[in-house]
């Protein structure tokens, strides 16, 4: 029995850490059916407040509902980002992948392009959709062979072709970074849940939006290129005002308070004073703005805020109300930071600023910009080149607001707010402040995107609609059971008792493979499923192999000890021959397939391992406590 | 219950009517591969797909005669699941150009009825796109929309305030949906998926789809030959082999004579052939497992007659973890629904296969090896 207990101690150990690794997904499975059971319940109002939606309409508010409870409750949180995840077959989404058209960048870059260049190019790209070869390199052997210098279009006259094409070479890869910032950055706007974006090899990306319900936004967000503007901050002394009378709007007080409204930063910091002694709740009805817009500098010299990732849509409400409209001045907006900060919870926090609507300047007018470390102060810093129009009002702009901030603005986030120290007349700009190199690094393919769109192709797009994901959900669910109700009863009838066991064994098996599964964060798609039927089928394999050796032993004279003892010894080796190939397949299949057959070839993969455990260890231990009890083994 | 208990055949003397067999299956395989081709789904061809599913049943021809009209060449319409459900496919990239006046003419249809007679230039036109420029910012931005509502994959050239430029992006499938939509008014319907894959990717996943295959045939020969005799390696890989180019043979045999059966290789099928090389290894493990334990045992008894003693003693385990394996596959065949439909019967043919010639091909090879070589294989 003593050597019994350490192999026991071990399959309940993993077991219970396979539950405790499902627990947040049933715990997420739970909290989307009575989040979904109370955003049903909206259904009728919505459809009584806004008679004119369409049923399709009000299905998207209240996925999209859904979907920012879900994801936004700290309550349901923490069981949803450890939920096992599903794919996008099953869960319904976007899957593309685009490339960067290397050609057309090659165009914009090129100085002064003649006829000559184009067809030359023209014909590179031709070459390039039946080989791997690059077209940067392609061109380059081409204008070779014409003996045409590749600085003839490129780069400076002293440079030679080598040098050229490495800098091009750098130049697309910008191009793909810069794609899939400007993209995760409106993928992030868009509320997406989930999103993924990867660069995959030089030149590709690949995009996967889950949730069908916003599949017309995801097909916008994806195309034009980005929009980039420099807007100026307001100031304090213009913004704290406002924000005051947003507060007051809201408070109930707008016309009562008009006086105290008017008044200025000083009274701000005494209404916080005086606020401390205020409860929370009391405060958040006192000040429903500042309750959500925690402002960063108690003392009022900045207007900047904090806002809770998600109060975001309570600071859109507040500005639709049309008490607050009539306090807010048309030209301004509050736009927000595209890096959240977060506290020590955890929490994200996304810095809020008060800005001109319109922009003083749109990015069309950078020729360049590069990330650099300031040789004397190491610092990093971005360098930001204009052309002439541009300068002439980049010089005025600044000439005009020294010790103002100007907010860098891509597709509405902003991604810094430097000081405007003086005037800069040449159009040569230095930013300073980055934390560091790689936010510098940020920063210039941010300005670059104005200037160079990264130009993409979508190579393949797949959609999922929710439907189909629903119904391949349960038809997955019915293969399971069915699959394993046909296999155990089969092993039951043919090895009685001892197929009691593999049942239950296979039950092990499974329950590890979602565990570990889960455990991984992997996701779950359809293919993934059926790897998990396939497993039982391949699981029992092993039993079948054990018992037939018991059998093949006990009828040659053995004792029932000795027969379980040599038929487990004597199958471990085959059995382990043929897991391991299968392994070697599930491997390569991994690196062949992408998306659901990866996760198919995963499932396989942990599912020979646990089914090894299981059928070795598990079965072995029943098979050696029956012994030891000494009560009767039949396998059939 | 027992199964096969004390068989005794003598197979290996019948292994010429095996090779007979394989050889007349192999044969009407490569015949259909070189008479129908192989039917490749649009994850290798390129192309679009797209299903729907309508809320009343329809009737397929009537979505044919639909779809002729569009004059937009071979789109093939089938049923999937069951009888709302519609699949249409095309191996087009691109627009004909026959059809491009026609969907021109629609776009500017919505464009004069937002702003009548204003005026516009075709920037940019290729059969994948077009672009018009527009005399004011704000009325780019108002079509923009318009388009866009309109059903058309519409967006602004640039985001810049000055842009004057609408470029839309001109789909096959779109224009088919548009059309059905338009046709079907009286029964819509939701679209349960659409796959656009451009030709280059598919190029990419032929090659790596046959390449991995090699590769994992590659890896078992390896393996197998460390841990067996290296003829045993090989007549194992040679088995593989006959596995998946018959159950590639039969998925052209088969393919269009099952209705709602869709057979063409898609990466899902190939996954499962990769699947299947993993899989039918195993019952020819079990096999050579036990050879070699006969050979280590009977070192007197011919390689012909160790062989036959094995294949006896394994057939009822080879029998059954190949029968439990087939009980869940036909579970995904029958309730695992239209997507994994041509995964789970290329499974099913591979694995029958898998277990015939790891008896037949696989130990058939080993024993004539040795007949020709002279030379008793002993470990």
């Amino acid at each position: 029995m003593k050597e019994l207990r350490f192999r026991i101690i071990l399959i309940v150990g993993a077991i219970a850490l396979c539950l405790y690794l499902l627990y947040p997904t049933y715990k997420d499975y739970q909290n989307t059916k009575a989040v979904t059971a109370q955003v049903e319940g909206l259904q009728p109002s919505i459809k009584k407040n806004n008679p004119s939606l369409t049923n399709a309409q009000i299905k998207d508010i209240i996925a999209s509902k859904k979907d920012s409870i879900l994801t936004n409750n700290p309550d349901y949180r923490s069981a949803r980002e450890k939920r096992m995840k599903l794919g996008l077959d099953l869960q319904g989404g976007m899957y593309l992948v685009m490339e960067v058209n290397t050609a057309k960048l090659l165009e914009k870059l090129a100085r002064d392009p003649d006829d000559q260049f184009k067809q030359i190019l023209k014909s590179s790209e031709a070459e390039s959709k039946d080989s791997d070869e690059n077209v940067v390199s392609i061109l380059e052997r081409k204008m070779k062979q014409q003996g045409i210098r590749m600085s003839r279009y490129f780069g400076s006259i002293r440079e030679d072709d080598a040098v050229i094409t490495s800098k091009l070479l750098q130049q697309e890869s910008d191009a793909v970074t810069r794609a899939i910032e400007i993209i995760s950055n409106r993928v992030n706007q868009y509320g997406v849940s989930e999103p993924s974006i990867q660069k995959q090899g030089s030149r590709r990306i690949v995009i996967e939006l889950p949730g069908i319900a916003r599949e017309e936004e995801a097909k916008r967000l994806l195309q034009g290129s980005a929009l980039l503007e420099f807007k100026l901050v307001k100031d304090a002394a213009f913004a704290i005002p406002i924000m005051n009378q947003i507060d007051q709007a809201l408070a109930g007080k707008a016309g009562k308070d008009s006086a105290s409204a008017k008044n200025d930063v000083a009274s701000k910091t005494d209404t916080t004073k005086k606020d401390q002694k205020l409860t929370a709740e009391q405060f958040a009805k006192e000040h429903p703005f500042f309750a959500v817009a925690r402002l960063l500098d108690s003392q009022g010299r900045i207007a900047d805020a904090y806002v809770k990732e998600s109060d975001k849509s309570k600071i859109n409400a507040f500005l639709e109300n049309p008490e607050v409209k009539k306090v807010v001045p048309d030209n301004i907006e509050f736009i927000y930071d595209q890096r959240p900060e977060k506290d020590p919870s955890g929490e994200k926090y996304f810095r809020m600023y008060m800005v001109n609507k319109e922009a003083s300047l749109t990015g069309g007018v950078i020729v360049d910009a590069q990330s650099n470390i300031d040789p004397s102060t190491s610092a990093p810093v971005v360098n930001m080149q204009m052309n002439t129009e541009g300068s002439r009002d980049w010089a005025q702009i600044t000439g005009s607001n020294i010790n103002k901030r100007c907010a860098i603005v891509l597709d509405g986030v902003v991604y810094s707010a430097p000081n405007i120290i003086g005037k800069i007349p040449s159009g040569n700009s230095q930013i300073t402040g980055s934390a560091n190199l790689e936010e510098a690094k940020l920063l210039e393919i941010v300005l670059k995107a104005g200037a160079l769109p990264a130009p993409i192709d979508i190579l393949d797009q797949r959609t999922v609609g929710p439907s189909l994901g629903q119904d391949s959900i349960s038809k997955g669910l019915n293969s399971t059971w069915i699959g394993y109700l046909v296999v155990a009863i089969f092993m039951i009838f043919y090895y009685k008792k001892a197929g009691t066991f593999a049942s239950f064994a296979l039950i092990v098996t499974i329950l590890l493979l979602i565990g570990v599964l889960a455990g991984f964060g992997a996701t779950l798609t359809l293919p993934g499923i059926a790897g998990i039927v396939l497993t039982m089928g391949v699981a029992v394999d092993a039993n079948v192999i054990i018992y037939e050796r018991i059998r093949e032993e006990l009828s040659s004279g053995k004792t029932v000890k000795a027969a379980v003892d040599s038929g487990f010894k004597l199958s471990f080796a085959p059995i382990f021959d043929s897991n391991i190939t299968s392994f070697f397949t599930g491997l390569i299949l991994y690196q062949f397939g992408s998306g659901p057959i990866q996760g198919f070839a995963l499932t396989l993969m942990i599912g020979l391992v646990t089914s090894l455990f299981a059928q070795l260890v598990v079965v072995r231990v029943i098979f050696d406590f029956m012994v030891v009890k000494g009560y009767k083994i039949n396998v059939g | 219950m027992r199964l096969f208990e004390n068989l005794n055949i003598n197979f290996m003397s019948k292994r010429s009517i095996f090779y007979v067999v394989s050889a007349t299956i192999l044969l009407l395989g490569f015949i259909s591969i070189f008479v129908k081709g192989v039917e490749f789904g649009i994850d290798f061809k390129g192309g679009s797909e797209i299903a729907l599913q309508f809320e009343k049943p329809v009737v397929i021809e009537k979505i044919r005669a639909e779809i002729d009209k569009l004059g937009i060449g071979n789109v093939e319409v089938k049923t999937f699941g069951g009888t709302t459900g519609i699949l249409l496919r095309t191996e087009l990239q691109e627009l004909p150009k026959q059809v491009l006046p026609k969907v021109r003419s629609k776009i500017e249809n919505v464009i004069s009825n937002v702003y009548p007679g204003i005026e516009k230039r075709i920037t940019d036109s290729s059969s994948t796109s077009i672009t018009y420029s527009f005399p004011d910012p704000a009325a780019a931005t108002v079509l923009n929309n318009r388009l866009f509502e309109a059903g058309f994959n519409s967006a602004k050239v640039s985001d810049e305030v000055t842009n004057t430029a609408v470029s839309v992006r001109l789909g096959i499938a779109d224009l088919i949906k548009d059309n059905l939509s338009e046709k079907f008014k009286d029964n819509s319907f939701t679209v349960l998926k659409e796959d656009r894959v451009g030709p280059k990717v598919g190029k990419e996943l032929k090659r790596d789809a046959v390449l991995s295959v090699l590769l994992s045939l590659v890896v078992i020969l390896i393996y197998l030959g460390f841990r067996f005799k290296f003829t045993f390696a090989f007549g194992a890989v040679i088995a593989l082999f006959h596995d998946v180019l018959i159950t590639l043979g039969i998925f052209t045999i088969l393919y269009g004579l099952i209705p709602g059966f869709n057979l063409e290789i898609s990466v899902s099928v190939v996954a499962a052939f990769l699947t299947l090389v993993g899989y039918s290894i195993n019952d020819t493990v079990i096999v050579f497992d036990r050879v070699r334990e006969q050979m280590k045992i009977h070192k007197t008894l011919s390689v012909e007659e160790n062989m036959n003693h094995a294949i006896n003693k394994t057939m009822s385990r080879t029998i059954i973890t190949v029968f439990t394996v087939l009980l869940t596959i036909v579970a995904l065949l029958i309730f695992g629904g239209e997507v994994l439909r041509g995964f789970a019967f290329a499974l099913f043919i591979g694995m029958i296969t898998g277990t015939y010639s790891s008896v037949f091909i696989a130990s058939a090879f080993v024993l004539e090896y040795s007949n020709r070589a002279h030379k008793k294989i002993e470990f």
